[in-house]
């Protein structure tokens, strides 16, 4: 899930070596309503899928969405 | 110019489809942009100091040619229901009054779930690259 942190990481400007799936809203500055859904929707442009409104609201932590990637992404690795 | 924006739900617009239109920058156009914005740089304003430099005359402002971009979105792809989010620009050559520029832009991506869709942006003057960018946009649904 290298792609992924790289993702995160570009979007949210959290560093790499403290990215973990326990991450919330909370706690990364940068995670606004307005950069949630770039990083959405870069993370569909590069996995290749497309989230559910569903799945887009309920997502409350970085392994949430990390869950729906590795679930469903085309491209997980 | 018509000056009715386009009607566009998100399913009507398709990833890979283009639109475009022309604008002849005129010695007004670069007036107005420069009491607009108050960017009186002498390179777009004057004359005969823009002779001195090694562009020999007067430059159109990068950003009134990137205002353009915002026509694309606002009007074309996707039009009425535009949400401007973001945008890049590359200037890669100087582009002159009386300069006719043909505006292009290609949907690249669309996101169901967020609504956002990237448009990539060309700007050719007889038919060379002189901007380039890419406009990140929702459609308000």
């Amino acid at each position: 899930m290298d792609e992924f942190n790289n993702i995160l990481h570009a979007v949210f400007k959290v560093p790499l070596e403290k990215i973990s799936d326990v991450l919330t809203p909370k706690d990364i500055p940068e995670w606004d309503s307005m950069n949630y859904l770039f990083f959405i929707s870069e993370l569909e442009k590069k996995f290749g899928f497309s989230f559910t409104m569903d799945e887009v609201i309920n997502a409350q932590t970085v392994g949430d969405v990390r869950a729906v990637v590795l679930k469903r992404g085309k491209n997980n690795g | 110019m018509d000056n009715v924006a386009a009607h566009r739900t998100l399913s009507d617009i398709t990833i890979g489809e283009t639109a475009d239109f022309e604008r002849t920058i005129s010695e007004s156009d670069v007036s107005a942009f420069a009491h607009l914005s108050g960017d009186f740089n002498p390179l777009h304003v004057d004359s005969a100091y823009a002779q001195k430099t090694k562009f020999g005359r007067r430059l159109v402002h990068g950003m009134l040619l990137g205002s353009l971009c915002s026509r694309m979105v606002g009007m074309y792809v996707p039009g009425e229901k535009c949400l401007y989010l973001r945008q890049t620009l590359t200037f890669k050559k100087p582009v002159h009054i009386g300069d006719t520029v043909k505006v292009l832009g290609r949907v690249a991506s669309k996101s169901v779930s967020t609504k956002i869709i990237e448009v990539e942006i060309s700007m050719l003057r007889d038919g060379e690259e002189v901007v380039s960018g890419v406009a990140t946009v929702q459609l308000l649904e």
